[in-house]
């Protein structure tokens, strides 16, 4: 019989989907708003677009304040400590029903490469897209900021490439969010806070 | 030639006599355009019944008999309603002809709507049919 | 307000009103209430006259300086010298692609000169009793001064065009002189609806639909609505009106006029009256407030030309005039609505009614070609004006413009545009005789071009800036009109447009590529996983 441990905790929880769902709805207006397909219409798009983004600003202040006052932001110190158990385990232990090679706890919730995919979001894509979001939507008051020589189309490319690793990533990490001890274990996890382990 | 034209204006001044008392109205045709496209040809118009009649449909002699006579729809009613206010209060929701002249008296309206008729009637200084 | 006290309101106000009515109706002298002078009562006035310049004698016995006025305007001189480039420009000395130009044709052209006889190169531009008052101040509608007449009016029945069995009659000029008052749609449009030979020919955005339209159609000139003149924008001062079309404002940034407030800016821009910041809907404001300072009002507002049923020539091609039938007599040709698509005198037109405009960045400078400049066939189309502008020089915006495209004649040796001389019941009229050499010749002479003799044709085009036709907010161009791939704005450089594809399509590769791949990477990874589970 699998042990359950509580791994994440409930503002955790309301955080991480409230943000997929966020993400995966201005993933959806924003590659209409680039051009890639006509759905909502181009005006609605934007619109939406643009709301999302305050949405997701305001979830993540929250989330900032809880990931310092809680200590969790440790919880994304990266390490290079079994990083190739994991990927020896994606590569090849996965498909001969090998032992996961990384326990979860409380204290340590995300295994190495995890930790390394989600400080590269958190460092990088997500930073990619706020500031070119940001800029993108004040693009009125760059002059008066002093920036009126920053040009839309390096904006407009910043927040594109962003887009599209965010897609990436994104693929990738629904699939390897059925890459746990069971398919189901970690979405399970994600959704009640206790993850089975062995 | 002369003489029926001064018959006419004659009749037009009899008729209209009632309404005015001593003082002469002189019609305005630019107000009875407008109030001839937004409100007679909201009806009279191609697609409809009784289809289009535009200006030059008639000639000044036919107008000046057809409003004489104040017989519209085969005399079931009279021209002259159309051009009331009642009927413009009843319509000026949604005509905006309607509700600008809303208060315009009845007899300058009509005589806006008759000037506009004679001017673009078949023989009329510049014949109009309305696109 | 609560229904009561409403009610108790419109009460108060019908019993005041009737009230007032009551006691002024018996007392009151009837009195016209748009007008100080009632010209039918002037003693001046009352005679029959015999020609306009009989009329304009009366006109300035009381309004002296009037003519002089006239004279130093563009509607008088039809010439125009443009301080930014030197050009001298106006009616008078450009040569256009509809047309073509003056000289030689003087009577037909100047049937829409604010003047009388200008019939040949020697017109008086000094006389004061060859100002055309009427033109402008009639109001019963019946003024009308015929093609051909040199700018008189009819003072008897006669046909015209001539040949049409169309008559027109006599203008009863007493009659138009004692109904003399402001300018408006009507009198304006008798010679700005028809530019270019016909009903909505020329611009696109004026035709004749305009002299009472509806609010689709000119939410500002809406007959029953607000009910603009052409004078509630183009202001007249000493008669001299504003607006123009050689030296047009582009981009204002003076914001909304203030009356009593000493205004230099040009009073015919949206701009003069709806500020710099005209969108005021929630939430979209800053949006497209931020648009209007690259973008004319003209572009989103003015969805298409032509609205309003009459169409407009969007091309002419002379080079297909002079077909004979088979009685060795000219022809026209009709489209499905009665429209002439050729002409054996004019040769081939295309028309076009709720016509897309084409889109540029536009400064307001614009730069003829002129008769004596040299044209070359091999640059493929001549412009015969080039309009000024780029997204970088501050001063542009972008407009919507009809652009007319023609095929004309030109001078094959000398290399210039020519001033055939077209109309004219004489041997050497092209409208008569079919032939160019004679026609051009006679044309050359009279502007004072030399001309080679060989004839030859060259494609043109001419833009005119959009700005009437404005219509209802709700109708304005949607955000995908030009945020898109094939949008109105495609290949309009400058400005980087979300949608429109703007970006190095390499972007675009390298973006779904890394996203497929990984799609499939991980589809192939899951795919193992469900093969290899059921094996162990």
């Amino acid at each position: 019989m699998a042990e359950r441990i509580y791994i994440f905790k409930r503002f955790e929880r309301f955080w991480h989907w409230s943000q997929a769902a966020l993400i995966m709805f201005m993933m959806l207006t924003g590659f209409e708003v680039h051009g890639a397909y006509k759905f909502l219409g181009f005006d609605r798009a934007v619109d939406l677009h643009t709301n999302a983004a305050w949405a997701l600003i305001t979830l993540w202040v929250f989330a900032v304040f809880w990931h310092f006052t809680t200590g969790e932001w440790k919880q994304y110190i990266p390490t290079l400590e079994k990083a190739d158990a994991m990927l020896k385990f994606y590569l090849t232990g996965i498909f001969t029903n090998a032992p996961h090679p990384f326990r979860q706890s409380q204290l340590i919730k995300h295994n190495p490469l995890q930790r390394l995919a989600y400080l590269g979001v958190k460092l990088f894509i997500n930073p990619l897209i706020w500031a070119s979001g940001l800029l993108y939507l004040f693009y009125g008051s760059w002059g008066a900021w002093g920036i009126g020589g920053l040009r839309l189309e390096w904006v407009a490319l910043a927040h594109v490439v962003g887009a599209f690793l965010m897609l990436t990533f994104f693929i990738a990490h629904v699939y390897l969010g059925t890459a746990g001890h069971t398919p189901t274990s970690h979405i399970k996890a994600m959704i009640t806070g206790w993850e089975e382990v062995e | 030639m002369k003489s029926t034209k001064i018959m006419g204006a004659l009749a037009l001044v009899s008729l209209l006599g009632a309404a005015f008392s001593a003082q002469a109205y002189d019609g305005d045709w630019k107000r009875g355009r407008v109030y001839y496209r937004s409100v007679c040809t909201a009806c009279h118009t191609a697609g409809k019944t009784p289809g289009a009649i535009n200006p030059s449909s008639k000639t000044k002699a036919e107008w000046n008999a057809y409003l004489s006579a104040d017989k519209h729809a085969k005399g079931k009613d009279s021209v002259k309603q159309w051009a009331g206010q009642a009927y413009r209060n009843s319509i000026k929701a949604t005509n905006k002809a309607a509700e600008k002249f809303a208060t315009v008296p009845d007899a300058e309206l009509m005589e806006d709507v008759k000037v506009f008729l004679m001017k673009g009637a078949k023989d009329g200084d510049a014949p109009a049919s309305c696109s | 307000m609560s229904m009561r006290k409403y009610l108790s309101r419109t009460l108060l106000s019908a019993a005041l009103l009737l009230g007032v009515g009551a006691a002024f109706a018996e007392d009151a002298k009837p009195v016209k209430l748009n007008t100080t002078a009632d010209h039918s009562k002037f003693k001046e006035l009352q005679k029959d006259f015999k020609s306009g310049p009989e009329v304009t004698k009366a006109c300035l016995a009381c309004h002296t300086e009037a003519a002089g006025q006239i004279h130093r305007t563009k509607h008088w001189k039809w010439e125009y010298l443009n301080p930014e480039n030197g050009q001298r420009l106006g009616k008078k000395n450009i040569v256009n692609n509809f047309c073509i130009s003056i000289p030689s044709n003087y009577a037909w052209c100047t049937g829409c000169h604010v003047g009388y006889g200008w019939k040949d190169a020697n017109f008086d531009f000094s006389s004061e009793e060859n100002v055309d008052c009427l033109a402008c101040h009639d109001t019963t509608g019946n003024y009308k001064k015929p093609a051909g007449l040199a700018g008189n009016p009819p003072t008897q029945d006669i046909e015209s065009p001539p040949g049409s069995g169309k008559i027109m009659k006599a203008v009863n000029l007493s009659k138009v002189a004692q109904a003399v008052g402001k300018t408006s749609r009507d009198t304006c449009g008798a010679c700005h609806f028809n530019g270019g030979g016909g009903d909505g020919v020329k611009h696109g955005d004026m035709d004749s639909s305009l002299a009472a339209p509806d609010k689709e159609l000119d939410v500002h000139m809406d007959a029953s609505g607000l009910d603009f003149t052409c004078g509630t924008c183009h202001k007249a001062s000493s008669h001299d009106v504003a607006g123009s079309r050689y030296t047009p404002t582009a981009m204002d940034k003076g914001g909304a006029h203030i009356k009593g407030k000493a205004e230099t800016g040009n009073p015919t821009t949206c701009v003069a009256c709806h500020g710099n910041g005209p969108h005021k809907k929630a939430g979209l404001a800053e949006r497209l407030n931020l648009h209007a300072r690259k973008i004319a009002c003209q572009t989103c507002h003015i969805p298409t030309i032509a609205r309003g049923g009459v169409p407009t020539k969007l091309s002419w091609d002379w080079s297909t005039s002079g077909k004979r039938d088979a009685e060795g007599k000219g022809f026209v040709k009709k489209d499905a609505k009665g429209h002439i698509i050729y002409d054996s005198r004019k040769g081939d037109f295309v028309l076009g009614e709720n016509v897309k405009p084409e889109y540029v960045w536009f400064n307001g400078q614009v730069k003829y070609t002129l008769v004596g400049d040299k044209v070359d066939k091999s640059d493929g189309v001549t412009k015969i004006n080039t309009m000024g502008g780029s997204p970088d020089d501050g001063k542009s915006m972008i407009w919507p413009m009809k652009v007319f495209r023609g095929v004309q004649p030109y001078d094959a040796g000398n290399k210039t545009l020519v001033t055939p001389h077209v109309a004219g019941n004489d041997d050497t009229g092209y409208w008569k005789n079919f032939v160019w050499d004679k026609a051009i010749a006679v044309g050359m002479k009279d502007s004072g071009h030399p001309f080679s003799g060989k004839v030859d044709f060259i494609k043109t085009q001419m833009s005119w800036p959009i700005t009437h036709m404005v219509a209802p907010k709700e109708k304005a161009l949607g955000c995908a009109e030009c945020h898109s791939a094939e949008g109105r704005l495609k290949g309009i450089p400058g400005v980087y447009m979300p949608a429109r594809g703007d970006l190095s399509p390499w972007v675009d590769r390298a973006g779904w590529t890394l996203a497929l791949l990984t799609l499939v990477g991980v589809l192939i990874h899951g795919a193992l996983r469900i093969v290899s589970a059921k094996k162990h």
